[in-house]
């Protein structure tokens, strides 16, 4: 009798337990999912998905049996005040525009976060609808498949299956400026929707380059060192000459520049890439003339591996007259010059005078579908990407940040209003992708495991600026680092 | 020849191990040394000792063939051990349960479910995965053998083997110098004060094991030696002699404890990001200060290995300290106020009534100090590193976890990142077993 007073004691505690669990769980829910009209679960939703993707992920399924809202999920890979802003305004205008569907953006800080993240993802088998990836990325999400075999991804332009207006939103994907499509383009069709994409631009403190006696920002490696040498003479000019971050992206442009494939295969475009060059003439040479510039003292290095941040910080508080950089902050860097008092000025990246120039590439992002959703859901997601990038929202964008106009038509709105007189800095990033050859140097490598491969190439560049070794030696063993990426990347996926 | 070699080693160690001086004993340990070889290696498919696969992976087939000898061995002496002396002793170490032999399971099942759920089988994942080819995210998996760990050591296997084992043959050399030596001897008194150097001498071999091109294992090794050792032994240090100070009869002690204690509610990467603020060389206070008030630059710690080591050193020992005062203020309290006045009294001073009283008391807590800095030191710094250096400049403050983090999510080279993990379980639990040897019957825990 005793034992079983004991056991029925025992039960009722358990049972008490796991009540109190649900209820604790539940409340939140229920309190929260009769919220106001505009974007419904969108608020809690920002709130939590920081923290907690899968109890968001919950949140999400619930909310889709409780009203017939589809939900759309975007993750995103910007963080800062005016991209995410941006994006989120965008998506309550969609979901104001299209009442059957509910945006809901969440923000990762950084390109590789969002990477990992979905990935994560993938392996619970809950990803969003719609993904952020970098261009490095690209040859990973096309090889991508659950644990069915499926792939993870669809190609937009198959699902957009040559329709021109889906849910009443234009479709402009076929709009998309050339060296954006040239980069994203496999197999002859855009399998992600282009969205933020830049170019290498430089910008220049005019005002400590004409007290040095330099009218024109310099356009080469010569001129660089010969304005280095002219701003190193003036009496009270910045600590160094230039900077910029130590990010593979620079390299990678700089082989563009030279003609220089990163990969074979032609870059990986006409088959896939079995080997990766990082010891070429070209790409030796770069990092040589980058070495010396640090070793004269005109190049500063902050110490910190893709260090935005600091070096446009050293720029904005005019401890340095140059700044090699992406142009997608051109808005935010000529604004934070005119607020610290001096003349910015934007021109292409500067490159080997002994090379023939060939051309400069992008970097930036796409978005991805995921496979397999419904045709509800993917008309959704397919809708929204095109009124993101719509005329309108792509100039409005280009404005916002100084990343290119995504497709011709916006690039004319844009010069129709006037913008590029009135504002000629932001027009830099465009002209230097125009100026560009078509050549697979130039577009820019299609490669397994590119974002360790550039870790790789940092960590190289980072080890030769820091601790004076020897450029050929190092490279070369960072060729062999990343030649070993590539190949168990191409065994997993090669097959 | 290296699976013989790999099932000579296991018998001899297995009958080692099982300890028992009979012929029969030393079958049995034999058998059970084969049977925990042929157990890995099996689980393994002996695939190390193929013909084109490289020699360090059949070395380290041996090792752990030899490994799981003498766990088997050793594990089975152990459990055999506590069985005779359950039978011999007179204490009550059995019993039953009136209720039912169930009642202690399922009083256990919710530790034993955590335990299974939380730690073994991610354990087990772990070391499975180790042996892997795969990406995060993907679920395409190819068998690696004991690739991933071997590309962490040098190809050369005849000194894979020899350096350690030298090492090890050099320290039980001069244990047994001691041993045999006359008490009182030069020799003696000689041996006795290298004998804690052992350990170095140890350590400094392993630092040549590991790959040195560049990429390779050994710095993470060297940064995680450094790093560590000086967190932990600065740490204890500085913790100790404040607790000592803070201990006595002072105006506004309490004050002084409060204030010193702080540090420990905060987080690692909080810690990062305050050391961040104080020593950045473009944003940060002493370079304002150094600027402004004596005109020179203030170093960048970012791009100078020494520099960025100590300010790591510094954050985390900044943090730990409040920690270790804590407790060696408690253990304080507890070392007889009679013993020390008694020895002042004798005429000890000072540093002798601290050598001789106070250190002995504080015993099992140091001990206890030792582990946990350790574990903090080898796990939690991650994040102090995260936010202050992210392993800069060219990876001299990448230790052992921040790169298991860095190969295994960041560039998603999960099997890389898992055989890693492994190798810094590995590390732990010798560190850890070293020190229980070390400590044994020298900590006294003040019961008879």
């Amino acid at each position: 009798m005793k034992k079983l007073l004991a056991l029925l004691f025992a039960m009722a505690l358990v049972a008490a337990a796991c009540s109190s669990e649900e209820e604790s769980a539940g409340t939140p829910d229920s309190t929260e999912a009769p919220a106001d009209g505009e974007g419904d679960a969108m608020d809690d939703e920002e709130g939590d998905a920081m923290d907690d993707e899968e109890g968001e992920a919950m949140d999400d399924e619930e909310g889709e049996a409780m009203d017939d809202v589809i939900e759309i999920e975007m993750w995103i890979a910007f963080s800062d005040d005016a991209r995410l802003n941006f994006t989120q305004d965008r998506a309550a205008e969609f979901n104001a525009r299209q009442s059957g569907y509910n945006v809901v953006v969440t923000p990762f800080d950084s390109y590789n976060t969002v990477f990992e993240q979905t990935a994560l993802a993938i392996e619970d088998g809950s990803p969003p609808e719609i993904i952020h990836f970098f261009e490095a990325a690209t040859q990973d999400a096309l090889d991508a498949i659950d644990s069915n075999g499926d792939p993870i991804f669809k190609s937009v332009t198959e699902a957009v299956a040559g329709r021109t207006e889906i849910l009443g939103e234009p479709v402009v994907l076929g709009d998309v400026v050339s060296a954006a499509s040239k980069y994203y383009t496999i197999n002859d069709e855009l399998f992600s929707m282009p969205w933020n994409t830049s170019s290498t631009t430089m910008f220049s403190n005019m005002d400590i380059l004409s007290a040095a006696g330099i009218t024109e920002p310099p356009t080469t490696w010569e001129g660089v060192e010969a304005a280095c040498t002219a701003i190193a003479a003036l009496a009270d000019g910045p600590d160094n000459c230039i900077t910029w971050p130590n990010h593979g992206w620079f390299f990678e442009q700089s082989l563009g520049q030279a003609g220089a494939d990163l990969a074979n295969n032609d870059n990986g475009r006409s088959a896939r890439a079995t080997e990766v060059i990082l010891n070429s003439e070209a790409a030796i040479d770069y990092v040589q003339w980058w070495s010396d510039l640090e070793d004269s003292g005109a190049y500063v290095y902050t110490g910190t591996q893709r260090d935005w941040g600091g070096t446009a910080a050293a720029f904005n508080s005019q401890n340095v007259a140059m700044l090699v950089y992406s142009s997608s902050d051109t808005t935010v860097i000529t604004d934070d010059a005119t607020a610290n008092g001096f003349d910015v000025r934007t021109s292409f990246m500067p490159y080997n005078q002994d090379r023939p120039y060939v051309g400069n590439l992008i970097g930036g992002a796409t978005l991805w579908m995921t496979n397999g959703l419904s045709p509800e859901e993917e008309d959704g997601a397919l809708a929204f990407m095109n009124f993101f990038s719509n005329p309108e929202n792509a100039a409005s964008w280009h404005k916002v940040t100084g990343y290119i106009p995504i497709t011709n038509e916006a690039t004319a709105l844009l010069e129709s209003e006037g913008w590029y007189d009135e504002s000629p800095n932001s027009a830099v990033a465009s002209e230097q992708l125009d100026a560009a050859a078509d050549t697979p140097a130039s577009t820019g490598a299609l490669l397994g495991n590119f974002v360790a491969i550039r870790d790789v190439v940092t960590l190289a560049i980072e080890d030769i600026l820091v601790n004076d070794v020897d450029v050929d030696v190092r490279m070369e063993s960072a060729q062999k680092e990343a030649q070993g990426l590539l190949d168990d990347y191409n065994e997993l996926f090669g097959g | 020849m290296a699976l013989i070699a790999s099932f000579l080693v296991a018998i001899a160690i297995g009958a080692f191990s099982f300890g028992s001086r009979t012929m029969r004993g030393g079958a049995v340990g034999a058998a059970l040394g084969v049977l925990g070889a042929s157990l890995i290696l099996g689980s393994l498919r002996f695939c190390m000792f193929g013909s084109e696969v490289e020699s360090t992976q059949a070395v380290l087939g041996v090792v752990l063939a030899g490994a799981f000898a003498w766990m088997f061995g050793a594990g089975a002496k152990a459990v055999l051990g506590q069985k005779s002396a359950d039978l011999g002793s007179g204490d009550i170490r059995t019993g039953s349960f009136k209720l039912g032999w169930y009642w202690p399971w399922i009083l256990l099942s919710p530790t034993l479910v955590i335990l299974v759920f939380f730690l073994y089988l991610p354990a087990y994942q772990t070391f499975t995965l180790s042996t892997k080819l795969t990406r995060l995210g993907t679920p395409i998996v190819r068998d690696r053998c004991l690739q991933n760990f071997s590309e962490l050591l040098i190809t050369s296997p005849a000194l894979l083997v020899m350096l350690p084992l030298t090492s090890v043959a050099v320290i039980w050399g001069v244990g047994l110098w001691h041993r045999r030596s006359e008490p009182g001897s030069a020799a003696h008194g000689f041996t006795r004060v290298i004998r804690p150097f052992g350990i170095l001498l140890f350590l400094f071999s392993l630092y040549f094991i590991f790959e040195s091109e560049n990429g390779g294992y050994q710095l993470i090794y060297l940064n995680t030696l450094i790093i560590s050792s000086s967190i932990v032994i600065l740490s204890m240090v500085i913790g100790l002699g404040l607790a000592y100070l803070t201990f006595g009869h002072v105006r506004g002690i309490t004050v002084y404890r409060t204030l010193l204690i702080w540090p420990y509610a905060i987080s690692p990467p909080v810690a990062g990001i305050l050391f961040f603020m104080m020593f950045d060389a473009t944003g940060g206070i002493f370079a304002a200060v150094a600027d402004n008030w004596f005109g020179f630059n203030f170093p960048n710690y970012s791009t100078n290995a020494t520099l960025a080591r100590l300010a790591i050193i510094l954050a985390s020992v900044w943090k730990l300290i409040g920690y270790n005062l804590l407790f060696f203020l408690a253990g304080l309290q507890t070392v007889p106020r009679e013993q020390i006045e008694a020895a002042a009294i004798d005429g000890a001073n000072s540093l002798q009534r601290f050598r001789r009283i106070v250190m002995p008391a504080l015993g099992p807590i140091a001990f206890f100090l030792l582990i946990t800095n350790l574990t903090f030191s080898f796990f939690d710094v991650y994040g102090t590193i995260d936010f202050l250096t992210k392993g800069a400049p060219a990876g001299a403050t990448s230790v052992s976890i921040y790169e298991i983090i860095r190969v295994g999510i960041e560039t998603g080279q999960l099997g890389r990142g898992a055989a890693q993990s492994v190798v810094l379980f590995l590390a732990v639990i010798g560190l850890t077993a070293w020190q229980f040897r070390q400590s044994e019957g020298k900590i006294s825990y003040g019961s008879a």
